[in-house]
């Protein structure tokens, strides 16, 4: 039941797009047509679902302040390495991601001519490192941290995807020249997250 | 009726382009459809001859919101006169109270909407929209009534402009400018939205002793554990049949089921309104409701057990499915999508209700979700038809290869 509150917390209230403003710049850029964002939305889906557990383990069990207790040794036990968090979290993410193409390419060839440049691309995207972080910040455990990770990038999957499609409606609509494009996508994106705030406040 | 055909039309060289007035066009075009059928023709086909246009579309739903307006009127002022404590009010009494209390809403609603859809339509060169007549009504009736007019003025003109106009005008947005403008009224000015404000109290001094101003949808979801809802609120003097009729404080509009029942027939039988999306609502919340009421009791707050046909009559949920979630532009278009998007908006209500301790009524709210999601429900709805086409004609072919 406590998983399945912070799935729905995860998505709909604390989405990360329009509730943290997240990973506006693939948000923005890439929700031209509904395909390339489902594409997006799932390979969000994949690198947060594995590197916010990966990283989970890295800060746990090396980088937290006495995480290097299990080695035995009492000066490493002493040590507070989570200056270290950004920059592990990064490279955590990047390396992630390479694998991840290299095993989709091997055996899911079709998924990963689908995902095309988008997998490479959010190694970049904030909201993957904004997941991590906020792993760390409320101390979530591991079973909650994949959790998390999943749900993060379903809101983020959600989020894009219904902005798509409305842009792909309001293509018809006669928009004034200077807002055409980004100007009329981030006015959407503020209406949208009008809408969200439906969620705001809601007590699972 | 002849003479003022013939009047507008020896004007109408003066709007036409190269006339003195041109850039006034929409305002002439704007008299004459109002008036009269436009004498405009299709240049070349598709030719659609239908009587039924936007402007008759648009009528239809000002017609189907009489019932509502008059029980407004009457109601505002049945409880201005309750809480100022004014004994002897005969009915006519509480028309004209109300009359005095709503009419100054819908006219700066009116107004000051009407003038920023002028002012668009003459700089922008569009046609003025018979849409802006429904959005202009819908918006202030689904305020409470104690607003303040700037506030009023405020909300429409973020609905008609952020909501509307700048994607282009009617037919062109994508959420319901009523709603945006309300919703921007809700999270801007979240005071004016709850508790005390839907009684009309002008001065304070004579208030009785112990009203209190909790709507329904607040005292439900404040009943402590262990205690029955239906009591809690027949003992606060909403029993199902005050909350079916509407004679008790809240947003102007929302308080009568019936009222808005008798609209939606009318939008029905014209077929103006899409039935699909409002029987998608009723069973999307009877279904979330049905199955709340299955959690057991004692864990969850009393709440999740007021049967189905409570929720039904409380807050705003009939006036809404059937006014807002209805509006042909910005819910869903296709068939099942309106069951998907009539549902989602059901389902959604009956959370907020229960779930969500910062603001009870979430219907509108609900729908400008369901706004937001139409165009991708849309979307998935084609793509599946689509698919299922091409199964289809692959099988036929085959079949007919064979024979």
């Amino acid at each position: 039941m406590h998983y399945i509150s912070l799935a729905v917390e995860t998505i709909f209230i604390n989405n990360i797009v329009l509730a943290y403003f997240l990973g506006m710049c693939s948000f923005l850029a890439c929700s031209k047509k509904v395909e390339t964002a489902t594409g997006l939305g799932l390979a969000v889906i994949c690198v947060l679902g594995l590197t916010a557990p990966f990283n989970w383990a890295v800060h746990n069990f090396f980088l937290r302040e006495g995480a290097l207790a299990w080695t035995g040794v009492s000066a490493l036990a002493e040590l507070d390495l989570s200056f270290l968090n950004l920059i592990c979290f990064i490279a955590v993410i990047a390396s992630t991601v390479q694998l991840v193409e290299m095993i989709l390419d091997r055996f899911f060839p079709r998924l990963y001519t689908s995902l095309g440049i988008f997998l490479p691309l959010i190694t970049v995207n904030c909201s993957i490192l904004g997941g991590s972080l906020f792993m760390v910040e409320r101390t979530y455990t591991f079973p909650e941290t994949l959790v998390y990770g999943f749900s993060a990038g379903t809101g983020f999957a959600l989020a894009i995807i219904s902005l798509s499609a409305v842009r792909k409606k309001i293509r018809y609509s006669r928009i004034p020249a200077g807002l055409q494009g980004l100007g009329m996508t981030m006015i959407l994106t503020g209406l949208m997250s009008m809408a969200f705030m439906a969620f705001a406040g809601i007590d699972l | 009726m002849k003479f003022l055909l013939n009047h507008l039309h020896k004007h109408k060289g003066l709007f036409m382009p190269g006339g003195k007035l041109a850039w006034l066009y929409p305002l002439y075009e704007a008299q004459e459809s109002f008036l009269f059928t436009p004498p405009d023709t299709t240049q070349s086909a598709p030719h659609v001859r239908d009587g039924v246009d936007l402007k008759r579309v648009m009528i239809t739903v000002i017609i189907a919101l009489i019932p509502v307006v008059l029980f407004t009127f009457y109601n505002t002022g049945r409880q201005f006169n309750i809480v100022n404590q004014i004994p002897d009010a005969t009915a006519l009494d509480h028309w004209t109270q109300g009359l005095a209390i709503v009419m100054p809403v819908i006219l700066v609603s009116y107004i000051v909407g009407g003038l920023i859809e002028v002012l668009f339509a003459i700089i922008r060169k569009h046609e003025i929209n018979e849409g802006f007549l429904v959005t202009g009504l819908l918006f202030p009736i689904s305020l409470p009534p104690t607003i303040p007019l700037w506030q009023v003025a405020l909300g429409v003109a973020f609905g008609v402009i952020i909501g509307k106009e700048i994607f282009g005008g009617t037919g062109f947005n994508v959420l319901n400018p009523a709603l945006v403008g309300r919703g921007f009224l809700f999270f801007s000015f979240p005071t004016r939205f709850s508790g005390d404000v839907y009684n009309v109290v002008l001065d304070i001094d004579n208030v009785i002793d112990g009203y209190t101003g909790a709507t329904p949808l607040t005292l439900a979801a404040s009943v402590p554990q262990g205690e029955s809802v239906i009591e809690a609120l027949t003992e606060a003097g909403f029993t199902w049949s005050t909350m079916f009729l509407g004679l008790m404080g809240g947003s102007m509009a929302e308080t009568s089921a019936l009222a808005s029942l008798v609209g939606g027939v009318i939008l029905l039988v014209t077929g103006v309104g899409a039935w699909r999306i409002m029987a998608g609502g009723v069973i999307g919340l009877t279904v979330a409701v049905t199955s709340m009421n299955l959690l057991p009791a004692d864990s969850f707050i009393p709440f999740t057990q007021l049967p189905i046909y409570y929720h039904l009559v409380m807050g705003t949920f009939v006036w809404s499915i059937i006014f807002m979630a209805t509006d042909p532009v910005s819910s869903a278009a296709t068939l099942r999508g309106k069951w998907i998007y009539g549902i989602l908006i059901g389902v959604m209500v009956a959370v907020i209700r229960v779930a969500n301790p910062a603001f009870t009524g979430g219907v509108l709210l609900s729908i400008l979700f369901g706004n937001v999601m139409a165009p991708m429900i849309d979307h998935f709805v084609l793509k599946a038809h689509i698919r299922k086409r091409q199964v289809y004609i692959q099988s036929r072919n085959s079949r007919y290869a064979k024979s």
